[in-house]
């Protein structure tokens, strides 16, 4: 059995004190099933450290004795929403679960100023479905509609489907109610002075830069209880749709005349970047992202890509639809959907490309509603169970594109390696942001199976290192590589030491380091440790 | 099969929790966008079918050992299968009903087992039933139905009634109509009467696996001894048992196997049934599990490698019997069908199954209201099902909490469609 560290007898009884018998654990088996994260974990096992023990909250007073109770007795404690991936899990031994799922209420959702406030157990396609029932919608990351609304603009890092319209998650918060890693409650933006939900900048304390800054602290600084987040125009969108099916047999014929997909094939990266560019500046669309022809078989076809890859003239082929886009106008009405569509039957004819109106294939309304609700990218899990991502920087597209062009290469040679799946090296994900400010990101995933023998630790870190070192090296910004791992020892030295501010403001907020921070920053001391050691080797 | 037989199936977990929503294309509000009852109740993540193949997993990787704090996990789950279609929409190669199987297997070969199970076992090889009545009253609910009896004579078609429906009394009007209506559409239709056995399929759900077999065995016999090319049942469990239990272990039965939904349906497709009257009501229809996705037939597939596995091996629920009934209640003059948001192979369960109802009748309660709210939410006045455990639980819950909410089986309504009040 594995022996792990566990809490005092004293400090259970507490935790069980405040919340009752049934909402604390020490279970060792139940404690695993916190254990077990497959996802942004590169380990051959992915079991990661088990907590000491597991507590399910409800409010956020119950939240706030929870982490005093941690400070009090040098517990460090990690909360997590609906709990996907290894950063919300603990980062070390003897480190106490909150699990928020008990906290699963939208509070409000104010039509009018467009904005809903939510609990961390509200998934993305809970607020979605009651936002669509409003005309309106909400941006959902990548990672699906199976995640926390609020983990997602709080704390973590991704762009969505949708994010032409609804950009990424840093951009999404409004106000915020925070337990500091010290137990003290503190509410960002105009909930601060008690004037509502609608801000996150004011009045009252706006602390945005350090609640999350780019990326997000992963839940290594405290505890998100509630947050606002913006709610963006469902043009002309039904407020329910009549949906047969679970996944990728999915039909339905509630697709609003004026809403299209369309996939854009062009002829070469730098034309895939002229055609964003020219999307961007004419501000039309709602959904554009690159479209990746190698997953999207890998994907739908697992077992006969596999058969098909092997012969060389089947992949070239292929590699003939690589520049793919995938695009959506959702126009208000019949006229500006026909404007739409005119403008962009230009653009892709300017740009050598051409297009492939998906309203003409049987499969159009199920893939449209999948696409709206963000559901196909969890079947990155389908050919082996796990991926991982890089590169990635929200940067203007140009850079981006380049990071797809250089990702492929250093992709491909893992490929060869048998680190991951083929799928051409071709499964980028991405696109524009916010409509009109031509700046996106394109990140590279990579699809492994941690069961098989020659899909290595070894070589996923390698992949990762790469992919950071040519980032660095080709001034490509600050992805999604960097994000974990300690990439920060690399990334730091060149962007203004920020590894070392982040430091300072973990100390200062943390001062009994009580709020796991593995996935985060360490406190400064221990930094300075860390740097020292990599400087000496 | 073996828990570690699965063991890669539990490796492959992406810890995603699909398992816990309903697939989330078809999430309609906040309030009902949960699919599964053991974690929906108990929060723990352990609780859900991705938990309990993390906890599978670290037993069986020796990292923890099963307890009665992790038996009680285990068998606090109704077995609906929400958790396997919502993973099997993205995952070819993780079996997750088969997991919590086996999972209840183990636990009942390491001695973890609750007393009420022990008691149903019992009641099963005492009295050949579920319910702990006397094997000796099995054929009451049939008297004055001058039924043919197989052990007497042959017959085209074998009805096979279950254990509830044979003794529950409340319910025992509904399988009397429901073979009259077989006859008087001309059917060749018999039962066993005393002789009929359980199918052995809760023995199985609660991880007496073995037991099955004798039952399996018996039905065999009388599907034998009876001639019969057709078996018939209106019991969601015994279906699942025959279709998916029974090949699942090799021990298929060589004939059709219907629910009697089906066979009525196509009764009154081919005009032999004729529902005239009016019944003027507005009602909503609840998905049986085990009728439903977990009625899906077996597909026996050999091999190793999960993920090269053809599609159309897997288990995704989407051909269990899901229209029969509903075709039957909009057959119906008078009827108007409203849809709830969980519906077919995402539905919601009653609460009743994998042995909750006998060990945790509370638990079972609290996920049958949530049913019933969810029929309310529809404007429905009745809410319409195909199985005797979901009838069972739904009219008690109703009768605690007073809902005035009716509930019916649809051969209820079909009856009053065709032979009035």
């Amino acid at each position: 059995m594995l022996e792990c560290k566990v809490l005092t007898r004293e400090v259970y009884e507490a935790l069980e004190g405040v919340l009752g018998p049934e909402n604390v654990s020490q279970e060792p088996a139940i404690l695993d099933s916190y254990a077990w994260q497959p996802a942004v974990n590169l380990a051959k096992e992915a079991w990661i450290y088990r907590p000491a023990a597991v507590v399910l909250p409800q409010t956020v007073e119950e939240v706030q004795q929870l982490v005093r109770m941690c400070n009090e007795h040098k517990v460090k404690y990690k909360a997590h929403s609906t709990g996907w991936a290894s950063w919300g899990g603990p980062g070390e031994e003897g480190v106490l679960q909150l699990d928020l799922r008990r906290m699963n209420r939208i509070i409000e959702i104010d039509e009018k100023n467009m904005f809903a406030v939510v609990e961390p157990y509200v998934c993305c396609s809970q607020l979605q479905a009651e936002a669509m029932k409003r005309g309106l919608n909400c941006h959902i990351i990548g990672a699906g509609p199976n995640t926390s609304q609020l983990a997602s603009v709080t704390a973590g890092w991704g762009y969505g489907w949708t994010g032409l319209a609804t950009s990424y998650s840093g951009r999404n918060p409004l106000g915020v109610e925070w337990v500091l890693p010290d137990g003290e409650l503190l509410r960002l933006g105009s909930p601060g002075s008690e004037s509502g939900w609608f801000c996150g900048d004011g009045p009252g304390p706006s602390l945005r830069g350090i609640m999350r800054g780019w990326g997000g602290s992963q839940g290594g600084l405290g505890v998100f209880t509630k947050c606002a987040v913006k709610l963006y125009p469902w043009p002309n969108g039904p407020a329910q749709v009549n949906v047969k099916g679970v996944l990728a047999d999915a039909t339905t014929e509630d697709v609003p005349s004026t809403h299209k997909l369309y996939y854009l094939f062009s002829p070469s990266y730098e034309k895939f970047g002229d055609l964003a560019y020219e999307i961007g500046n004419a501000e039309i669309g709602y959904i554009h992202c690159k479209g990746a022809v190698g997953a999207m078989f890998g994907l739908l076809a697992p077992r006969a890509m596999r058969k098909l890859l092997a012969s060389p003239a089947t992949r070239a082929i292929l590699k003939g639809f690589q520049h793919m886009t995938l695009f959506m106008i959702a126009a208000h009405t019949e006229r500006e959907f026909a404007y739409q569509e005119k403008v962009l039957r230009k653009i892709v004819d300017r740009t050598d490309s051409y297009i492939l109106d998906n309203s003409h294939l049987p499969v159009h309304g199920g893939f449209w509603w999948g696409v709206n609700r963000s559901v196909f990218p969890a079947m990155a899990f389908r050919p082996g169970g796990a991926f991982i991502t890089s590169l990635g920087s929200s940067a203007e597209y140009d850079c981006c594109v380049r990071q797809a062009k250089i990702g492929e290469k250093i992709k491909q040679e893992h490929i060869d390696k048998g680190t991951f799946f083929d799928d051409m090296a071709d499964c980028t994900w991405g696109g524009i942001y916010e409509g009109t400010s031509n700046w996106g990101h394109l990140e590279e995933i990579a699809m492994f199976d941690r069961r098989r023998e020659d899909q290595t630790e070894e070589g996923r870190t390698a992949y990762l290192q790469a992919t950071t070192d040519v980032s660095i090296k080709n001034a490509l910004g600050f992805g999604l590589s960097a994000l974990e791992h300690k990439m920060y020892l690399k990334h730091g030295p060149i962007m203004h030491d920020y590894h070392r501010w982040q430091a300072k403001i973990k100390a200062a907020f943390d001062p009994n380091n009580a709020s796991d921070g593995s996935h985060y920053i360490p406190p400064i001391d221990e930094l300075e440790k860390e740097i020292e050691g990599t400087n000496g080797s | 099969m073996s828990l570690a037989e699965l063991k890669r199936d539990m490796e492959g977990c992406s810890r995603c929790s699909h398992c816990k929503w309903t697939p989330h294309l078809q999430i309609k509000s906040w309030r009902f966008a949960k699919g599964c009852p053991s974690v929906d109740r108990y929060n723990f993540h352990a609780y859900s079918g991705g938990g309990k193949l993390n906890m599978a997993n670290s037993i069986l990787d020796q990292r923890s050992e099963l307890t009665d704090a992790v038996a009680e996990v285990v068998y606090r789950c109704q077995l609906c299968g929400a958790c396997q279609v919502a993973c099997q929409a993205y995952r070819d190669d993780i079996d997750l009903a088969d997991v919590l199987l086996e999972f209840r297997a183990t636990c009942v070969q390491e001695g973890f087992v609750l007393p009420e199970h022990l008691d149903m076992i019992e009641s099963m090889k005492r009295e050949d039933n579920t319910v702990g009545m006397l094997k000796a009253d099995r054929g009451v609910w049939a008297e004055g139905l001058d039924l043919p009896d197989i052990n007497r004579q042959q017959v085209e078609v074998l009805f096979h009634a279950g254990c509830r429906y044979s003794y529950d009394e409340d319910l025992r009007g509904i399988v009397r109509t429901g073979i009259r209506l077989l006859r008087d559409a001309g059917m060749d239709v018999g039962i066993a009467g005393r002789e009929e056995g359980c199918c052995g399929g809760r023995a199985y759900e609660v991880g007496y696996q073995g037991e099955m077999k004798n039952y399996a065995e018996d039905m065999a016999s009388r599907v034998r001894a009876s001639g019969c090319k057709t078996l018939i049942t209106p019991c969601s469990d015994c279906y699942y048992t025959f279709k998916y239990l029974f090949p699942k272990t090799g021990q298929g039965l060589d004939v059709k196997v219907l629910h009697i939904t089906e066979c009525l349906d196509s009764l009154i497709k081919g005009g032999v049934i004729k529902p005239e009257r009016e019944v003027p009501l507005k009602v909503t229809y609840h998905d049986p599990c085990h009728l439903g996705r977990r009625g899906e037939i077996y597909k026996e597939w050999h091999g190793e490698d999960k993920l090269m596995r053809p599609v159309k091996y897997k288990q995704t629920g989407k051909l269990g019997i899901f229209e029969p009934p509903r075709d039957i209640l909009k057959g119906i003059p008078g009827i108007t069908l409203v849809e709830m948001e969980r519906i077919r192979e995402y539905s919601w369960c009653c609460g009743a199954g994998g042995g909750v109802l006998e060990a945790e009748p509370e638990f079972s309660a609290w996920a049958a209201k949530d049913r019933l709210e969810e029929a309310k939410d529809t404007g429905a006045h009745a809410l319409v099902t195909a199985c005797p455990w979901c009838e069972r639980v739904f009219n008690d819950t109703v009768l605690e909490t007073g809902d005035e909410l009716k509930v019916y089986d649809v051969i209820e309504l079909l009856r009053l469609s065709v032979e009035g009040e």
